[in-house]
């Protein structure tokens, strides 16, 4: 499927990029030091290119073929939601509108996490922290909690997920200064001993930069993750309750189709994880195998559901147990 | 509007009044552009508030006034934008190509009215059942239908265009929208409005951000005063009718 | 004629949901019928008409096995959209559903998603206006129409694309009785002239019953049958108030409409019927005077008051008769007399902006009563309960509570509103319930409000799970449980089945009985006939009656009863009609 495709080549190109984005300094010592351009003047060319992708991974999200429309309404609530959250300033390191980035890749998966994430960043963005260079490096970041949230792993009460992302929350606080850092850190501390010294290696460098962020950003970061985990504590359970039930509706489940024998190689080497590639690999030598089967007499003629052109997916009841739903 | 100038940011915010007073829809965008008001109040006050909580100093406190006294005039802009338009012929506008995110873009921005009067809405309803709203404890009681009634209805609203045939790829027009010439002054009032704003900023360098600390009156130009201003000419223009 | 429509083996459940809504269903729909959905409240009819368009399961999630096809596509194979050409969707909410701003916009909406050429989108557009009788609105945001102008642009808006199969989930809910049988009339003729396949799914029997052609009957398990509107109802045991009347009577074939009641009463020597128009009649004052008889008067109806004190003498034919003391009793005087009201309001104004809503109304609540406000869509209804409960304050005049003062929402008033979705927060419907008895200080005793409610079975499912008919008796009983002496509500019967109805009723009266005072505005004349002790008809914000239900309703074309229009007043529910006839 083409548009899938595309999605995941978006997907993967955001991220790599991103980290591309915060980490070229260092990958390229001479062209920008301490003594050299300070970010301002190559950001244009790397926030044009991370701005660049990040739009083509909502425009193709977002678009047919993307999330589905539940989706996009939902990333248009919960963004609303975000904007709003934002709106009351904050305490030190600490904005409320974190939390719904939380909940809503716990509830729905890394992939609509990290749009969540992005996008909501971009429309707070556009009333709050105004338009500048930051602007992508945030929506990425932003999308890195989101994606992480998704990616915890599941218990069975909403209890525990509860728990687990609370202390996730007030990791990732330190987590997303430590990373947001990254963005002057090269530049501004300058020559202090503290700086980024390019000639010393990466492990003192990063001794270096552990101890910048101690003294610069720990405390501020502190109450972001005290502040998350007690949001997520006491909010969590509703709204992770509503979410989930949202994320139910998103992909239904009709009964499995008498498995062909490509897909069932397939999904031998690959395993439970791989059911993406697995499906890929296996669709079109399964079509063909069904085809056949299905013009024999005594076939069921049931199809799992792969909807052509359609955001939906059916899912065979097998696949429910692999994680996430829908919309990846 | 990277400006926290009070003597910008209020003809600003007068002009997003007059404009929508003059030219609101009726429906949820109008009834909401108070609450975008209110909100903007809010923010000023918690923004200030919070500051509070840390060194006190005049500067501080002032900048943090007057970034909320930014956004606040952002928030009103945004309601008057909500309340003036109709996010759905401005999609009718829109090159095929960009449909799609368009379309989740009108959604959005039609979110927020919605969700300010279905707010009301819930607090009223608490407030029959005895659920006082205003301790915190009630936040839930508040916040759950809100955000639950938002997402039911986003769902409702995107089950409700599928199965009216969205996105089925041939699409035609019912009309086609009016631009006459009330559009073409408030467009390019507006875009010579942001120009002046962006060069005359570049020329004087610095006054749109006054500083706090130390304590000095920000200086205001006329010309960007007046630039402000003009964006309430279409508060005074009379619309093309539909045919 | 080939199908419209065809379950092959369809059972669904939803995502989470211990039991199937629907079980092995199978049937096919021929084109050109006009067939009706029913079935108790949560029975699975939401289901069933969502199934139709491939709602279910693109956007419910869960498991669907078996296959629906509709003119010969396959649900399964594809989403909504591809099927919109030929199917139009009318939602139980359609507020919630508009797409665009304007009325006209959302009209051409569909269309333009089907690529229908402009010259045919207006005339196509103008043509539904007309139909349904929206042309002066076509220029009104949505958001800001009436509930009943609301149903009536979705309905038009589904016909628009000039769909093969209309689906209509619950579309005289919000109706008045005459705009509900506006509605219903212009559904038949497109079938009759069009050939169109509608499917209803509705509550209100007394008026579609007669239209349609079949009924699909759903019953709680997920089993659905597929018969003559005669033999579903009978199966699955609802019905008009002639129909259930005929049942307890023995009649057969039960009759469905008052038209076919009155033939049979004529054959059954129960005494004529009610000829024409003429419903005024005699009827007794409490334990005394001579018989009240049901007879042919052909007297034009006159002044209700003054024949009460001396019922006519007409020639008794003979046959079984309606017993005097099985006539319900018609109170002299006006009950609120005697006892200090609860909430009172004098001399009332009200208005929203600049527009009058309630013109100088007197109106009082005494513990003890059951007050139903009837009234065409927009009379003031809901403007009149939201100043009764504090929440709306008046522009001139007064509302008072028997303390004096305004009423406090929540403590002396206790309001549940249109739509209960704004209310519901918790987890549970046991949750719910005691979040409004927390806020009082008190603890657990969510079993007893439930029970007479009928939601003992669902105390632990979560409240947005249910069926629209099953959440608002969760409102209900949330609302009841701030105890407040007053209790208000508005349009309680959406969704709801004649069961549940009926358990409303006596749960009302219930209410009632230990003291509080209890009123409802209602499009449904039915319940209003059961549990009202006295009526109140709004008009443009005035009040044109004010007294017992017989004298208000039973001689009015709009707003009369089944039973009264069979047998005229005082007679206004089956189970009267069916003790007096059995007493004998």
């Amino acid at each position: 499927m083409r548009s899938s495709s595309l999605r995941n080549l978006a997907l993967v190109g955001v991220n790599l990029l991103g980290l591309l984005a915060f980490l070229w300094p260092f990958v390229l010592p001479g062209v920008a030091g301490p003594t050299g351009i300070g970010h301002e003047a190559d950001a244009p060319w790397i926030i044009a290119a991370l701005l660049g992708i990040l739009g083509l991974l909502l425009f193709v999200e977002l678009g047919r073929g993307g999330m589905g429309p539940k989706a996009v309404a939902l990333v248009g609530v919960l963004g609303a939601a975000m904007v709003a959250l934002r709106l009351p300033g904050f305490v030190a390191g600490f904005s409320p509108m974190f939390v719904i980035v939380l909940v809503a890749g716990s509830a729905f998966g890394p992939g609509f996490g990290f749009v969540q994430g992005a996008v909501g960043t971009f429309a707070s963005g556009l009333f709050i922290g105004g338009l500048g260079p930051w602007l992508p490096f945030q929506m990425v970041a932003i999308g890195w909690v989101g994606m992480g949230a998704g990616l915890l792993p599941r218990t069975r009460s909403r209890g525990g997920r509860i728990w687990i992302l609370a202390a996730y929350g007030a990791a990732v606080a330190f987590a997303f200064g430590a990373v947001i850092n990254l963005w002057f850190w090269p530049y501004r501390a300058g020559s202090s001993a503290l700086g980024w010294a390019p000639e010393l290696g990466v492990q003192a460098n990063l001794a270096r930069y552990g101890t910048f962020y101690l003294v610069t950003s720990a405390w501020w970061d502190a109450y972001g993750a005290v502040g998350n985990a007690v949001l997520v504590s006491v909010l969590g359970r509703p709204l992770l309750g509503a979410l989930d039930r949202a994320a139910r509706r998103m992909s239904f489940t009709t009964p499995c189709p008498v498995d062909s024998p490509p897909e069932r190689f397939a999904r031998a080497i690959t395993g439970h994880r791989g059911l993406a590639l697995r499906a890929r690999v296996g669709r079109v030598a399964a079509a063909r195998w069904r085809r056949r089967v299905e013009e024999s007499p005594d076939s069921t003629g049931q199809d799992a559901g792969e909807i052509p052109g359609g955001a939906t997916r059916g899912k065979c009841n097998r696949e429910q147990t692999a994680r996430g739903s829908g919309v990846g | 509007m990277s400006t926290t100038n009070p003597f910008y940011l209020l003809p600003l915010f007068a002009a997003a009044w007059f404009v929508h007073s003059a030219r609101r829809i009726e429906g949820p965008g109008a009834r909401s552009f108070k609450v975008f008001v209110l909100f903007g109040a809010l923010t000023v006050g918690t923004r200030t508030a919070l500051v509070l909580l840390g060194p006190v100093n005049r500067g501080s406190v002032l900048a943090a006034m007057l970034e909320g006294l930014r956004v606040a005039v952002m928030l009103a802009v945004f309601g008057t934008f909500s309340s003036v338009t109709d996010s759905w012929r401005i999609l009718r506008l829109t090159p095929r190509r960009f449909h799609e995110p368009a379309l989740a873009a009108a959604l959005a921005l039609s979110i927020a009215p919605r969700t300010i009067v279905a707010a009301a809405r819930v607090r009223e309803a608490q407030r029959m059942r005895g659920i006082e709203p205003r301790r915190w404890r009630a936040l839930p009681a508040l916040a759950v239908p809100v955000l639950a009634t938002g997402m039911e209805e986003a769902g409702t609203l995107a089950e409700s265009m599928d199965a009216r045939g969205h996105g089925r790829g041939r699409r035609s027009s019912y009309r086609t929208e009016p631009w006459g010439p009330a559009a073409w002054a408030t467009a390019t009032t507006a875009a010579l409005a942001a120009a002046v704003f962006l060069l005359v900023a570049r020329a004087l360098g610095g006054g749109l951000t006054p500083s706090t600390f130390p304590f000095v009156w920000p200086e205001a130009s006329p010309w960007l005063v007046l630039a402000a201003l003009s964006f309430s000419l279409p508060g005074a223009l009379r619309p093309e009718t539909r045919p | 004629m080939s199908h419209a429509v065809v379950f092959d083996g369809v059972s669904f459940t939803y995502p989470g949901a211990p039991d199937p809504a629907l079980s092995e269903v199978s049937f096919g729909l021929e084109e050109g019928s006009f067939v009706l959905v029913t079935g108790p409240t949560g029975a699975g009819k939401s289901t069933l008409i969502r199934a139709m368009n491939g709602l279910v399961p693109h956007f419910s999630g869960g498991s669907l096995t078996g296959s629906v096809t509709v003119a010969g596509r396959r649900t399964l194979d594809l989403p909504p959209r591809k099927l919109a050409d030929i199917v139009g969707f009318v939602p139980q909410d359609p507020g919630a559903a508009f797409v665009v701003d304007r009325v006209e916009d959302e009209l051409a909406y569909g269309m333009e998603n089907l690529g229908v050429p402009a010259a045919t989108m207006r005339r196509r557009a103008e043509e539904v206006m007309d139909l349904l009788a929206i042309e002066s609105l076509r220029n009104r945001s949505v958001r800001a129409l009436s509930g009943g102008e609301r149903q009536r642009v979705a309905i038009a808006a589904a016909l628009t694309t000039a769909p093969r199969l209309l689906l209509l989930d619950e579309p005289t809910s919000q109706l008045d009785p005459q705009g509900a049988e506006d509605v219903l009339a212009a559904l038949q003729r497109l079938v009759h002239d069009l050939g169109l396949t509608v499917v209803v799914a509705e509550h209100r029997l007394e008026r579609v019953a007669g239209f349609v052609d079949l009924a699909l009957g759903c019953s709680p398990g997920g089993k659905v049958v597929l018969g003559s509107p005669a033999e579903t109802l009978g199966r699955v045991g609802t019905g008009p108030p002639v129909t259930r009347l005929g049942r307890m009577l023995g009649w057969s074939p039960a009759p469905l409409t008052v038209r076919e009641a009155r033939r049979m009463v004529a054959g059954t020597n129960l005494g004529a019927p009610v000829a024409g128009d003429s419903r005024g009649d005699a009827s007794d004052a409490p334990g005394e005077g001579p018989a009240a008889q049901v007879e042919g008067h052909l007297s034009s109806p006159a002044s209700r008051r003054s024949h009460r004190q001396s019922p006519p003498q007409p020639p008794t034919p003979p046959g079984p008769r309606l017993r005097p003391a099985a006539a319900p009793a018609v109170p002299e005087g006006s009950p609120s007399q005697a006892r200090v009201p609860l909430v009172r309001a004098q001399s009332l104004v009200a208005a929203h902006g600049d527009r009058e809503v309630l013109s100088g109304l007197d109106v009082g609540l005494c513990p003890g009563e059951i007050v139903a406000l009837v009234g065409r869509n927009g009379s003031g209804k809901t403007t009149l309960l939201r100043c009764l409960s504090g929440l709306h304050p008046p522009a001139r005049g007064t509302v008072e509570t028997a303390a004096g003062g305004r009423p406090a929402p929540g403590l002396d008033v206790a309001l549940c509103p249109q739509d209960p979705d704004m209310m519901l927060f918790c987890e549970t419907v046991r949750e719910e319930i005691e979040a409004t008895l927390a806020a009082k200080g008190l603890r657990g005793g969510a079993g007893a409000l439930a029970g007479p409610l009928g939601l003992r079975d669902l105390l632990e499912s979560h409240p947005r799970d249910l069926s629209a008919g099953e959440r608002l008796l969760v409102a209900a009983a949330a609302v009841v449980a701030s105890g407040a002496p007053v209790l208000l509500l508005d349009e309680p019967t959406r969704g709801l089945d004649v069961e549940s109805k009926g358990r409303l009723g006596a749960f009302l009266r219930s209410l009632a009985a230990t003291g509080h005072g209890v009123m409802f505005a209602s499009h449904d004349v039915e319940l209003v006939a059961e549990v009202a002790t006295r009526v109140l008809m709004l008009a443009g914000g005035e009040l044109l009656a004010d007294g017992h239900p017989a004298e208000v309703m039973a001689d009015s074309p709009v707003f009369s009863p089944q039973m009264a229009r069979v047998f005229g007043a005082p007679w206004m529910t089956p189970e009267q009609v069916a003790m007096a006839v059995r007493g004998r």
